[in-house]
């Protein structure tokens, strides 16, 4: 089949761009000479409008509007005829397409390949710090390394690839054929290439960058170069996906559950994205407003935070954090649900305690919202604030020690089998705690007086982003890699990976914490002498902890192409993804399932989770290997 | 080479059995309910912008509104009633329809439309003739920010205003099917009422 | 399925698992006590603070090692040997009193945490009863990237200076403010730190107990210099500091740092000097934050002193140092500090105004 220009695609998306561009020329000298601006031409009030608008463009062009424009026109809109479902060959995933399986691939792979970005930027971060002075980046340059570093990975992996897993898995857990807004799931997805693309290209804008770190405190921001624009901007979208893949899941969860499936035997994944899809839902948009203000004081001179006008400059951080307090546990909670799943089926036990476990994670969306302020304890703001907040944080050590304990209570007595899912899955266990217990520690006011903004936070962002979420990503892309390619991964290149990782991790994070509270400052390019050997110690192993992401990268691409036939249920599991076909079909089920126990009851004699049919017979693991769609034709 | 959405596509599958009907967990439309979850996530973006008033006003402890400038109460408070009043008439076409009249329909959608713009238009005036720019002060900011969010939710809210009245007239909608009417309608009631709170908030407090 | 039968012969384990794990707290603990965690202690605050520490190692690895050991044990005990595959665990649900108390005591421990911390807060906040003399006040103002101490010096004069000078024993109360982006007022010695944030004054008191210099580090990202914000703190003995402020009083008229005049009425895009001492709108750091200029009135900084290097230099050269910095690196400076990026913010004829004030300003 031939490509018109007219047809939505590739190229008219690309023509579509050069009309943003167009239009931002236009728009911006248009207003410059409506206001008799001088001059005409401002390149930085085009690139701001361009940075709005070309995404649109680019996105109408796609297709992903189509079917919203016909509707919003009152034009008779074709009827789904679901025959874009499924992916055909790989090239599938480059369009956009509303089957949530393809678009939970097209997010994990999309989302992995900013993992890779960004950790390539920490290691150009650590090439700079091996040694003290300046290897070979300037400051400016460094700055924006570990800005840029953090929002990707922030951002556009560890909020995403969630999200990505979540999209494949859940609407299958619960016996749903599809995601509830399937075209509003697919813009969610295209609306993530764009925020990437433009947080990366943001090191080409005039003046470099944006340099003041995935916080972008202002006034720093509201007085930086161009550069910033891009991340005010880019998490803009990045936010209104989240939002938008949030309320997709809650309408799902709440309305598309199979019948049989109460709440409570609900799996804890669907469980925790429930919690989290609250949280995305509640406080993202505090992110967006305080972007917004950054972006209105820049663009339009207003004085959100410019203190001679009256301004304050504290609000700032008073709504990002807000924001971004919860957005820790956006990052944490579906984390949790991952592991819940593969405890119970790795441990052949039903999940300790499941009831208590559904709770706590509601209690850590509620304590969530009421912490924000922990960030702020040296900032200066009103000093009263500052206790109850160290209270209300400590105390949400206690839902997650609850978690944390019916882990270990699950794997008692179980039957444990120790292959890669199951070793990231403790490996985060005992990690996670590690960075749970320096953020206890944080919680305490006079101590974080001393290592606010020191090494010490560094070593424990890394703990609990990458101890805790990273682990939970692999060992879930592990357990899910048979279902959602229909091949199976190489085990032994798994354990090298979770082996080198485990130990090149530590080696790199955990002397971070000595030197934070000997006194070296967070953000710097250039440090002490005395911290030189630490440094160079973190440095090396920071380019193990790298070389064992590529053995990753290697067993994923490998095992795509040629790993052997998954059988349907390897793993022996009972929720429902696993009772059918791997990969599965076009459509999930031909026929939806009925639930009629908890999703974890091994051990259980004769226990079924759901039954297909409605006749009662059990759905027995489907055996033969799958051929259907959805596998990359190599 | 295949198409990009469902809706444009020119392939045809095998199989042609479509997905098995998904099972209705709730009572709730879920298209009601995503608008609802929507309009929470509206309400939080609003919260952050009244915080950064609660913190210039109340906080920073500057005087409101700042030395030398008057905010127009009444016309603001007309403008008011003109919104609240297209809330009226949204709610009667809405009853409208659900009794089959379609003329009700119709002009209702019209009044509905016409009464948002009017909104719009006192407010752009008030803009260029408050006599403060966003640039002057914080206080100025707060005000062009708040009173310029609800005005783009405004907007927003007239373009589906505007989609529904076109598609009135277009014949869609019946006593049965008004499902489309109703979700941006809650829309609509929710940017009134916002403006309520932003009202009192901003002019007479 | 099946189930497993006969567990390991788990009592005794766990016996053993307990004793493994009190051993191995008390040797985490003892090598959490004996590192070297912290900068040389000099201030009566950082006493609590570091007790405070000790006391939540003691807490913490208990807590690690407690959970790291269930974990290498169900490993061990519970792992699934050849044979066992398709067997399945005991269907155990849960265990109310075991939640209870797994819920109850880190709750209890947590608020017990909480109140030691306050207490210490309370602690290093107050002013100390038995203060040798009255309460020194420092005005501490942290602009990119230098900060300024001014003290209330002799017969109401003020002195300011750009290095930290404290008396021993004297209780210390800093009031902190930011000029152009929030800093951070830190001395690790001290173990203290609070954001220099415009238009609001922060602050904090500090005892000094030791004599010496310690560092003061900035420790809030300020943008590009961030990391070369540092400068340090002298501690002396009551009667030289008081000589050393009665000295500088006398001698001081005008305040040092980096408060100049704005250009003389130009326009700010083609003044030099307002592009020197301010910089631009669109993000331009004004020069001054770094360098000293007598005729604009700035202080020293991280750059060169312009008075000193800049005599006998070409405007070309000039242009060329301020385009491309790194093209010819001043000896003894360090490299990458200066932005990269004037030739891209400053337009030409910015660029030509700010070299042609520079040459003209420092022409002998
Ligand atoms: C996945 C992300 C994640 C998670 C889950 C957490 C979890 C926690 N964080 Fe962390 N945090 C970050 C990501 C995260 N954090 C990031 C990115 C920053 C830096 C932002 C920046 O400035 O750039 C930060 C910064 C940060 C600070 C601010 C430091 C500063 O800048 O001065 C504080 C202070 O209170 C803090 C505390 C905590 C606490 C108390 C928890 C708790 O939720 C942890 C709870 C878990 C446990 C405690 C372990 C398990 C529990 C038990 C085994 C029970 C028994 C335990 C006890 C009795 C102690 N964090
Ligand atoms: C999920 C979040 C996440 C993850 C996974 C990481 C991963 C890593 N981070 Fe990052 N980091 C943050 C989130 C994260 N970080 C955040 C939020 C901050 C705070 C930023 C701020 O202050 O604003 C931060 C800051 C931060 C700093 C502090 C910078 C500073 O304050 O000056 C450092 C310094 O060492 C660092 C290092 C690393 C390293 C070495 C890895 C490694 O684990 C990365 C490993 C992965 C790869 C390397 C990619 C795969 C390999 C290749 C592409 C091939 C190349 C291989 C070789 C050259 C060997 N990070
Ligand atoms: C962030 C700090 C910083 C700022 C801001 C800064 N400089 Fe510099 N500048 C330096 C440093 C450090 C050096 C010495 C290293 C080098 O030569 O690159 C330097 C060197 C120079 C030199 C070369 C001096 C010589 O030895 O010949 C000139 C000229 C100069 N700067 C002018 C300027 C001007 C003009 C501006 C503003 C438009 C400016 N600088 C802004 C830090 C700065
Ligand atoms: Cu000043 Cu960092
Ligand atoms: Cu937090």
């Amino acid at each position: 089949m031939s490509i018109t220009p007219r047809q939505p695609g590739w190229t008219r998306a690309g023509i579509y761009c050069l009309y943003g561009v167009a239009f931002a020329f236009a728009l911006s000298i248009a207003t410059r000479a409506g206001l008799s601006y001088d001059p005409l031409v401002d390149g930085e009030s085009v690139l701001r409008i361009a940075l709005l608008g070309v995404p649109f463009f680019f996105l109408v062009g796609l297709g992903l509007f189509t079917y919203w424009f016909r509707w919003a026109a009152g034009a008779p809109t074709i009827p789904e005829d679901h025959s874009g479902h499924g992916a055909k060959s790989w090239k599938s995933y480059l369009y956009p397409n509303t089957d949530h399986k393809v678009i939970g691939i097209q997010y994990v792979v999309t989302s992995f390949f900013f993992m890779f970005v960004g950790g390539l930027m920490a290691m150009l971060i650590r090439a700079e710090l091996a040694a003290p002075g300046r290897q070979f980046v300037d400051a400016n340059t460094y700055n924006g390394l570990f800005s840029v570093h953090a929002s990707l990975l922030i951002f556009l992996f560890i909020i995403p690839v969630f999200a990505g897993l979540a999209n494949y898995v859940l609407p299958l857990m619960i016996g749903a054929p599809d995601m509830a807004f399937p075209r509003l799931n697919a813009l969610s997805f295209w609306l993530l290439p764009v925020a990437g693309t433009m947080m990366i290209a943001s090191f080409f804008a005039p003046g470099g960058s944006f340099a003041s770190g995935w916080t972008a405190y202002a006034p720093l921001s509201t007085s930086a170069p161009i550069g910033q624009e891009f991340f005010t901007i880019g998490v803009q979208f990045a936010g209104a996906s989240s939002i938008a893949t949030a309320l997709n899941f809650l309408v799902t969860i709440i309305t598309m559950r199979a019948p049989g499936m109460s709440f409570f035997r609900m799996p804890l994944l669907v469980w925790a994205n429930f919690s989290t899809s609250l949280l995305v839902v509640i406080a993202t948009p505090f992110v967006a407003a305080s972007q917004f203000f950054v972006l209105l004081d820049r663009s339009l001179g207003f004085n959100f935070f410019d203190a001679g006008q009256g301004g304050d400059v504290l609000m700032y951080q008073h709504v990002f954090w807000f924001y971004s307090h919860p957005a820790v546990y956006i990052m944490m909670l579906p984390g949790f649900g991952i592991v819940s799943e593969i405890l119970a089926v790795k441990s052949r036990k039903p999940v300790f305690g499941y009831r208590m476990m559904a709770f706590s994670l509601l209690a850590i969306v509620v304590l969530g919202f009421t912490v924000w302020a922990h960030h702020m304890f040296v900032s200066g703001m009103q000093s009263w604030i500052r206790v109850p907040m160290m209270v209300t944080t400590a105390i949400i050590a206690v839902p997650t020690g609850i978690k944390i304990f019916s882990w270990l209570a699950t794997m008692w007595h179980g039957v444990l089998k120790l292959d890669t899912p199951m070793l990231f899955t403790l490996g985060f266990l005992t990690m996670f705690v590690l960075g749970g217990i320096s953020g206890v520690m944080l919680a305490m006011i006079p101590l974080t007086i001393h290592v606010s903004d020191t090494y010490f936070i560094v070593a424990h962002i890394h703990y609990v982003l990458f101890g805790g979420s990273l682990f939970t990503i692999f060992a879930g892309v592990y357990f899910w890699f048979p279902k959602m390619t229909g091949r199976m991964y190489d085990e032994r290149l798994g354990k090298l990976h979770f082996w080198m990782t485990f130990i090149f991790f530590n080696a790199t994070f955990a002397p971070m914490h000595l030197i934070g509270v000997q006194g070296m400052p967070r953000r710097v390019a250039d440090y002490a002498e005395q911290f030189a050997t630490w440094n160079l110690v973190i440095s090396l192993a920071a380019f193990g902890t790298g070389i064992s992401t590529l053995i990753f990268a290697y067993n994923m691409i490998a095992s795509w192409r040629g790993g052997p036939r998954a059988t349907g249920n390897p793993w022996r599991s009972l929720t429902l993804e696993w009772q059918v076909t791997s990969p599965p079909p076009v459509f999930n089920f031909d026929e939806i399932p009925t639930v009629v126990g908890g999703p974890y009851e091994y051990g259980v004699p004769g226990a079924v989770h759901g039954v297909f049919g409605g006749s009662g017979t059990t759905a027995e693991p489907t055996q033969e290997p799958a051929e259907s769609a959805g596998t990359p034709s190599t | 080479m295949d198409a990009a959405l469902p809706v444009t596509g020119t392939t045809t599958h095998e199989e042609h059995h479509g997905p098995p009907e998904a099972n209705r967990s709730s009572r709730v439309d879920p298209q009601m309910l995503g608008m609802l979850l929507f309009i929470i996530s509206e309400i939080m973006v609003f919260g952050a912008f009244f915080t950064a008033y609660f913190f210039v006003r109340i906080v920073g402890d500057n005087p409101w509104p700042a030395e030398g400038t008057e905010l127009p109460k009444l016309i603001a408070g007309i403008n008011t009633a003109i919104l609240l009043s297209s809330s009226l008439t949204l709610h009667w076409a809405q009853t409208s329809v659900k009794n089959g009249n379609r003329r009700g329909l119709k002009v209702g959608m019209l009044t509905t439309f016409l009464l948002g713009a009017t909104f719009l238009l006192v407010q752009i005036n008030e803009y260029v003739n408050i006599g403060f720019a966003p640039s002057d002060h914080a206080q100025g900011s707060i005000f062009y920010g708040l009173t310029g969010l609800h005005g783009a939710h405004v907007f927003i809210g007239l373009i589906l205003l505007a989609i529904v009245t076109v598609r009135a007239f277009r014949g869609h909608f019946s006593e049965k099917e008004h499902a489309g009417l109703e979700i941006p309608g809650i829309y609509w009631h929710f940017v009134d009422v916002m403006w309520v709170v932003v009202y009192t908030s901003v002019y007479i407090v | 399925m099946e189930q497993r039968r006969g567990g390991r012969n788990s009592r005794r384990m766990v016996v053993e698992m307990f004793v493994l794990g009190t051993i191995a707290s008390l040797i985490g603990i003892a090598i959490g006590l004996a590192i070297d965690w912290f900068p040389e202690a000099a201030s009566t605050q950082a006493g609590p603070i570091d007790t405070l520490w000790d006391v939540l190692v003691i807490v913490s690895v208990p807590i690690f090692v407690g959970v790291t050991i269930i974990v290498i044990y169900a490993a061990r005990l519970f792992r699934e040997r050849p044979g066992e595959e398709g067997l399945d665990g005991p269907p155990i649900h849960g265990n109310t009193k075991l939640e209870v108390i797994w819920t109850t005591i880190p709750a209890i421990l947590l608020l017990a945490l909480c109140t030691y911390a306050f207490v210490v807060l309370r602690d290093i906040e107050e002013a100390p009863a038995s203060a040798a003399g009255p309460e020194l006040r420092v005005a501490v103002r942290g602009e990119q990237f230098a900060w300024t101490y001014t003290y209330a010096g002799s017969d109401g004069k003020k002195v300011s200076t750009t290095r930290l000078f404290l008396p021993k024993g004297r209780s210390v109360d800093f009031d902190v403010t930011g000029k152009d982006v929030i800093h951070d007022f830190w001395v690790p010695a001290f173990r203290m730190k609070v954001d220099a944030v415009p238009g609001i004054t922060t602050g904090y008191r500090v005892t000094p107990t030791r004599l010496g210099t310690f560092p003061v580090v900035c420790a809030e990202l300020c943008g590009l210099g961030h990391a070369y914000m540092r400068s340090e703190a002298e501690v002396m003995e009551p009667a030289a500091f008081d000589a050393w402020l009665a000295k500088e009083s006398e001698e001081s008229n005008a305040p040092a740092g980096g408060e100049a005049e704005g250009g003389d009425g130009a326009t700010a895009s083609a003044d030099g000097k307002t592009i020197f001492t301010d910089g631009t709108d669109n993000g331009a750091l004004g020069c001054g934050s770094c360098h000293q200029l007598a005729d604009a009135g700035t202080a020293e900084g991280i750059g060169p002193n312009l008075d000193e290097v800049l005599p006998g230099q070409t405007a070309e050269e000039i242009e060329a140092s301020i385009v491309d910095p790194e093209a010819k690196i001043t000896p003894g400076k360090p490299a990458g500090v200066m932005p990269g990026n004037y030739g891209d913010v400053l337009s030409p004829a910015e660029l030509e105004a700010v070299v042609t004030y520079l040459s003209d300003s420092t022409k002998k």
